[in-house]
């Protein structure tokens, strides 16, 4: 570590928690995002809500096997039927091709990425053709009279089962994602088989681990375990976990003038189009995207699903708007999943809790299409949140014939936050110590580092962590020491738990746009190309542009969700990145464009620019005097023409916002701007997590009775939102641990749990009434407002809590797997060791 | 008419899954049929049966008055597989007619004491008895020519008089060996799907296609022995046939019925043997090799 | 031909007003109408296109259907009415609480208000591999997909199987049993009565149904005798969720007890068996013995006796063993 960041700890310590809003008029206040009314009044319009006239309905066939290729297909009969109006099939999808996006990135073909529809499908539901009709009813009727007749091909389901001796491979060309030599970050296929040596200790219910292809270490691995007080060697395994957004990805598209107008749901309006576009083999300019509301993304919906292009081809072939509507089986098929991951941790630890080595082998479901980073990431959150001095970090991501993967809220991050905790937890019994302590001293800090040496020698680090405080003003509005002393914790059959559990992920990327107009009618309008996916992040951010001119929330209208409305390159809400990412565009436009009216103002009433101030909706001179309103300023910044009204371009912003900035030339005083703040180091959001369970020995049942997530993630922008985000993703993590699922029976690799009864996603009544969160509010020292995301971060320390207060309750040898239902806690509480299979895929 | 029951299988592939129950009347209907049309022939169309002269009768005073033809362990062996194969067609049939039981229990057990039934006489007339003697030769074939030559008024010998037994006989046996062989065989490997003390239970053996085919032939050969079964206990019932039912029952025909109707040199009885009970022989010449 | 699991098919959809007429057009159409009550199990089947039928009866409009009558003998529960009605009941909260307690927790309060008891006790199994529209013994095919070496069977039967080994679903079933429930069925040939516990079939009997409703046949009421009133009551379901999920085992009892011995019982069972399951060995064991720990582990001990677990559901022997103990002796906190 540096001495640098040495410093940082020190001061790190001496931050303490802070009133969310102190100092600002507009962020860390809670007030009703723009898009509230419209969405709890139902006149929000979502994807399906659109019609266009002479509007066509398309339906899909999915493929009924998990791997198989189509060798026929007769659609003579549905083609007759009165409504039928067309067929699309795989060969007229516009095949994997080279590809330059507007920002002149060149995006290279990938022969094994997925298509809208495909020949040779390489998971069940994969859909193979679409049928356009007057109504739906058509739709079925027709697929149901066409015949599709299928080779069945070798699959398998399993990663584990991929990799035993003579075992089918999910595709032809090998069953296992190999990096390719640096410095490509692309990954090639191959056949990895391990040995049945490699596979005697799965009888001991121990992960087996032969060759992997991914391997990287730091510190002395083997001296850390020598001198260790206490070695565990864990096997765990995380479950496969669809998405389930509630809106599935419904689409609607048609053509107008050469340009084609789509409608769907997305995390991104701005970065959806280049995605159209090189799915569609057409210009960039040529895509108008729609986006205005989108029912949950998780990851799954960054830039869109190469699904959306299946109206768009059908509306050209048959010269008809077509919307596709997607079912709840259709999206449990297409709606992508977060990979389980089965892990093998060996972790030593010495007398006083600190972690002194840590080993992690993975084995990583890649899912039917394309390799995935979640067993890489897996690693880097291990090494950031619990900073081994010494760590090794293998992995085999492997190729199976299941739904195609996608991040899911802390991809990689969640199961490593799953499979390291109940480790800790089991330490902190065997060494006698509390497990808050344990932690505290694991505990990462300042300016953290993370993951194995870069190509120059050195480690990452992240921007700040303030996480310890996070654990100790987490405990104590947990009551964290009074609860570990009630005492008995056994009343009847019913035993108390009480779980802790550490968390972080990536809290945020830089480098976007931000544009606004002042209109000469005086009103600030804010364009935005972020994805608006449910969270309020996604207007939240544009108040620290509206915080730097200081006008008043009510005069901000905030322009979103269709590309034709001149939208800058703005970031996607994926990956936690858009609080931070964009509350520093925000502040850069807003500076911007204080700057500019200043100039203006000057321009007009004489002085410096320096002479003036903006505040209230006006510029005036500091001090008294001359000044303008922001009506006059805008209708002056026309006047002048140029870099005011937007006749001229801030040359720093991107290629997407400079047209957008051209379309709005002479509107108003036009100001964009790019976030170019500098930052040392990468930006984490952190978490301390605490629950405490009832646990029912002779039902297994468990009730999660109480929940609080403490959270380190900068500056509180917007509270309640805050607390939803909080809570929300704590929720999925809970649902991680209490029950959401696959089930796919492996003789035919076809799943059987494809709706919400079975699959079983959390419900509200599955977490406490009163779940508590809050927040530090410290900002972060390495970006202007300080605000780090939260999307992510909560998702594994919601999970871990709960499996680590079940293990306070009833022992360590209950689970080795989520979910963690009463059929394993039965089971294993009665025989005293885990009695559920831990590698086992998909039960 | 549906004779297969198609099903869509998990991978969206037409297999089948068993016959139309359907069939199973079609099986009544045609043994109902046949015995019709059976019934006016005997009354109305065929005339006396007409046996060429026995060229070597054996001396009548050789011949007992009670001619042995089924020793106890055939007719054991007989009443059994009745019993076992009755027993199959009413658990597997009565079901799919609407009479709701506990079938499948049954259906096995009784399948499994067919199957050892059969076994037991497939080495027992092998190794013990005139394993020949219920298969057609070249004289049953000639004779069969003969008679129906002569039914349409064709000059033609008349024929012998039938070895130990009548043509018709032999083609039902052969045709229930066919039929009884297609249950067992499809029927052991059936016992795989279901949970039964004998087999573990492995119903991904076959394939979809398979499996399915199996069932298919399983149930025809079932229908086929609905209607082989009805014409069987209609013939077992005729008044001419009584006898032979009846040595089915007691193990002798009358001297009278076997001069009438056997032919001494095909049906060649041992003297040595012949006033011993039935049950105590087992030599080629005159013991049974019982199937019908 | 393609598969395809979305839009429910086109069908005449007739909508009678009075129990005769339903009886009467259910005669006239004979199998080839399907019974809708609240819609919740039929739309499954319908949006899947798994199900098409010709007809639909749609039994929403008939009003004798809907309503609970209290008298001296007892209660008489329309077989439309709805859930929420039954748990919300005064006179069936105050001395026939079992069934309260049992309907109110079926499934989410959305589907209590439009799910119906006659519906709830009529309902297919939910077997994944059975719903998802594979050819399974249940649905006309040779094989039962669940219980394979590798089938994936953590919800269905450790008792009662059958070459098919789908469980009842129903939550009230159990509840009715415990209660000596009489159902009540019409038909074009008229009106009969059976007990609680015979209108559920097992595969055994047949595969392809769950109780003995046959084509023309329409439940029009539940009649719960007296005899039980103000007995002591137990009901108990375990799930994965809190809301809106089927029961992984119900156990629902009615018991009285003098002088501290269990003078009578009746106690069954849901989710264990493919017919919610009468413990008639339970129920002759217990009787006139104390209500105390000891009978309740033998009671418990003795339910779980001759079941046979699956790969996945061996934790159900444990749990069945659990609840009934419970039945009797009471939870631990309680005793």
């Amino acid at each position: 570590m540096t001495e640098m960041a040495a410093v940082e700890i020190a001061k790190a310590e001496d931050q303490k928690p802070r009133p969310f809003g102190a100092g600002y008029k507009l962020i860390g206040k809670d007030y009703s995002t723009n898009d509230l009314v419209a969405k709890v009044t139902g006149t929000a319009k979502y994807a399906e809500d659109f019609r266009a006239e002479g509007m066509l309905f398309c339906r899909l066939a999915l493929s009924p096997m998990p791997h198989g290729r189509v060798k026929r297909i007769n659609a003579e009969k549905a083609l007759a039927m009165p409504g039928v109006r067309g067929i699309l099939t795989p060969d007229e999808v516009p095949g994997h091709a080279n590809y330059v996006n507007d920002n002149g990135t060149m995006i290279k073909a990938d022969r094994f990425s997925e298509l809208a529809l495909a020949d040779e499908p390489m998971y069940q539901g994969e859909p193979i053709l679409a049928v356009a009709a007057v109504d739906e009813l058509t739709c079925a009727e027709a697929i149901e009279q066409i015949e599709i007749e299928m080779e069945p091909l070798p699959f398998n389901t399993d990663p584990l089962d991929s990799l035993r001796p003579g075992s089918a491979n999910a595709r032809e060309e090998g069953n296992v994602w190999v990096p390719n030599a640096a410095p490509s970050r692309d990954s090639h296929l191959e056949a990895v088989k391990w040995t049945d040596d490699d596979f005697a200790v799965e009888k001991e219910g121990k992960m087996p681990m032969g060759h992997a292809p991914e391997e990287w270490s730091y510190g002395d691995v083997d001296a850390g375990f020598r001198n260790a007080a206490l070695v565990l060697d864990e096997t765990f395994s995380t479950e496969d976990v669809s998405h389930q957004c509630l809106e599935p990805r419904t689409t609607m598209a048609y053509w107008q003038n050469g340009k084609l107008y789509l409608y769907t749901g997305t995390q991104s309006t701005m970065q959806t189009v280049p995605a159209i576009a090189r799915w569609m083999h057409m210009p960039e300019d040529k895509v108008v995207f729609v986006s205005e509301y989108t029912g949950g993304g998780f990851g799954s919906k960054i830039t869109g699903a190469q699904t959306l292009v299946i109206p768009a081809l059908l509306s050209k072939k048959l010269n008809a708007p077509v919307m596709m509507r997607i079912s709840r089986e259709e999206e449990h098929f297409i709606g992508r999943a977060r990979p389980g991951i089965r892990a093998r941790t060996k972790v030593g630890f010495a007398r006083d809790g600190r972690i002194t080595a840590l080993d992690m082998f993975l084995v990583s479901d890649a899912g039917s299409y394309g390799s995935n980073g979640d067993g890489g990431a897996c690693a880097q959150i291990t090494s950031l949140l619990y900073q081994p001095p010494a760590m090794r970090w293998r992995n085999i991501t492997v190729a199976t014939n299941t739904l195609p993967r996608s991040a899911q809220s802390a991809p990689g991050g969640m199961q490593a936050i799953a499979i390291v905790e109940p480790i800790l937890s089991k330490a902190a019994r065997k060494l006698g110590l509390d497990q808050v302590a344990l932690r505290r001293v694991n505990c990462p800090e300042g300016k953290a580092e993370f993951g194995p040496p870069r190509p120059d020698g050195k480690r990452g680090y992240v921007t700040s962590c303030f996480l310890k405080q996070a654990l100790d003003e987490g405990a104590r509005q947990f009551n964290w020491d009074a609860r570990v002393a009630r005492q008995p914790k056994r009343v009847g059959s019913k035993v108390r738990g009480l779980g802790v559990a550490l968390s972080t992920y990536h809290g945020g990327t830089s480098g976007f746009d931000g544009l606004l107009v002042v209109t000469p009618e005086g009103r600030v309008q804010i364009y935005s190309g972020i994805g608006n996916l449910g969270t309020e992040a996604f207007i939240d951010v544009h108040r620290a542009a509206a915080e730097v001119l200081d006008v008043p929330w009510e005069a901000v209208d905030i322009i979103w969700g269709d590309t034709s409305k001149n939208l800058p390159y703005s970031c996607h809400s994926g990956g936690s990145q858009t609080i931070h990412a964009m509350t520093r565009a925000g502040h850069a436009v807003g500076l911007e464009c204080v700057q500019r009216l200043k100039e203006v103002a000057a321009k007009s009433l004489g002085g410096e620019a320096a002479d003036y101030e903006v505040a209230n909706l006006r510029v005036a001179r500091k001090g008294g005097g001359a000044g303008m309103s922001f009506a006059q300023a805008a209708q002056a910044a026309i006047k002048l023409g140029g870099i005011y009204d937007g006749h001229d371009v801030n040359p720093q912003v991107n290629g997407y916002t400079k047209h957008s900035v051209a379309q709005l030339a002479g509107t108003g005083l036009v100001a964009s701007a790019r976030d170019t703040f500098p930052h040392d180091g990468d930006s984490f959001s952190f978490l301390a997590c605490f629950a405490e369970v009832e646990t029912d020995v002779e039902t297994g049942k468990y009730t999660i009775t109480d929940y609080l997530g403490y959270a380190d993630v900068g500056t509180v922008i917007h509270p309640a939102a805050l607390g939803g985000q909080i809570l929300g993703r704590s929720t999925l993590g809970i649902a991680h641990a209490i029950g959401q699922k696959w089930v796919i029976d492996p003789q035919y690799g076809v799943t059987v749990a494809e709706r919400f009864y079975q699959n079983k996603p959390p419900t509200i009544l599955d977490v406490p009434v009163d779940m508590k969160w809050n927040a530090l509010n410290i900002p972060d020292p390495e970006t202007p407002v300080g605000a780090r995301g939260c999307g992510e971060p909560p998702v594994g320390g919601g999970c871990s809590a709960i499996l680590n207060a079940l293990s306070d309750a009833l022992g360590d040898n209950i689970y080795q797997r989520v979910p963690v239902n009463c059929d394993t806690i039965l089971t294993s509480f009665e025989a005293g060791r885990p009695m559920q299979n831990p590698l086992l895929a998909h039960i | 008419m549906r004779l297969i029951q198609w099903v869509t299988d998990p991978w969206g592939q037409h297999v089948p899954a068993h016959i139309a129950w359907g069939l199973i009347w079609v099986a009544v209907i045609f043994a109902m049929l046949f015995m019709i049309l059976h019934a006016l022939y005997v009354a109305f169309v065929s005339g006396p049966r007409a046996f060429a002269k026995n060229t070597a009768p054996m001396a009548e005073s050789d011949i007992p008055e009670h001619v042995p033809r089924h020793s106890l362990a055939a007719r054991l062996f007989h009443w059994i597989m009745a019993a076992s194969m009755l027993t199959l067609l009413v658990t597997a049939f009565l079901p799919k007619m609407g009479v709701r039981f506990n079938w499948v229990l049954y259906h096995w057990i009784a399948g499994v004491v067919l199957t050892i039934s059969i076994l037991f006489h497939v080495i027992h007339s092998s190794f013990f008895l005139d394993f020949w003697s219920i298969w057609p030769d070249r004289i049953d074939l000639r004779d069969a020519i003969s008679r129906s030559l002569r039914f349409f008024g064709k000059r033609a010998p008349a024929p012998r008089r039938f070895a130990k037994y009548p043509l018709e006989n032999k083609f039902y046996h052969l045709v229930i060996v066919i039929a009884g062989l297609a249950v067992i065989g499809t029927g052991l490997f059936m016992m795989k799907r279901i949970e039964t003390p004998i087999f573990s239970r492995n119903p991904y053996l076959f394939s979809d296609m398979t499996w399915g085919l199996m069932y298919v032939l399983h149930g025809l050969a079932g229908v086929g022995l609905i209607a082989l079964v009805i014409v069987h206990i209609y013939m077992g019932v005729r008044p001419e046939k009584l006898p032979i039912t009846k040595s089915m029952i007691f193990g002798w025909m009358s001297r009278d019925f076997y001069l009438e109707e056997h032919d001494p040199e095909r049906w060649v009885l041992d003297k040595r043997n012949a006033d011993k009970p039935a049950s105590s022989r087992g030599k080629r010449g005159y013991a049974p090799s019982d199937a019908d | 031909m393609a598969v395809f699991r979305d839009v429910m098919p086109a069908f005449d959809l007739l909508q009678p007003d009075s129990v005769a007429e339903a009886t009467r057009l259910l005669d006239q159409n004979g199998a080839g109408a399907w019974i809708m009550a609240g819609g919740l199990d039929s739309f499954d089947w319908l949006k899947d296109r798994i199900k098409k039928p010709q007809v639909l009866v749609d039994l929403s409009g008939i009003g004798e259907l809907k309503g609970i009558r209290v008298s001296s003998d007892g209660v008489e529960i329309g077989a439309m009415t709805t859930l929420t009605e039954i748990a919300d009941h005064p006179a069936i909260q105050k001395n026939y609480s079992v069934l309260s307690d049992a309907v109110s927790v079926v499934a989410s309060p959305q589907i209590r208000n439009q799910g119906t008891l006659g519906g709830n006790v009529s309902q297919d199994t939910r077997c994944w591999y059975y719903r998802g529209g594979w050819p399974c013994y249940r649905a006309g095919g040779n094989i039962c997909y669940a219980d394979t070496p590798v089938g994936r069977n953590r919800e269905h039967a450790i008792f009662g199987a059958d070459r098919c080994v789908a469980v009842h679903p129903s939550d009230s079933a159990p509840a009715l049993i415990a209660l000596d429930a009489k159902f009540v069925i019409r038909s074009a040939k008229g009106e009969r009565t059976v007990d609680a516990e015979d209108y559920f079939i097992g595969p055994d009997v047949d595969i392809t149904r769950l109780n003995i409703l046959g084509p023309g046949d329409l439940l029009t009421a539940i009649r719960i005798p007296a005899a039980w009133s103000g007995a002591k009551f137990y009901f108990e379901k375990i799930r994965d969720r809190n809301v809106w999920d089927f029961p992984l085992m119900n156990v629902a009892s009615a018991m009285e007890v003098n002088g501290g011995s269990i003078s009578r019982i009746r106690i069954a069972a849901s989710a264990v068996a493919p017919r919610p399951m009468r413990l008639r060995n339970v129920e002759d064991a217990v009787t006139g013995k104390p209500a105390n720990a000891s009978t309740g582990e033998m009671a418990g001990n003795l339910a779980v006796q001759g079941a046979v677990p699956l790969q996945f559901n061996g934790y159900k022997i444990p749990l069945m063993r659990n609840l009934v103990k419970r039945a009797i002796a009471g939870a631990p906190e309680a005793a």
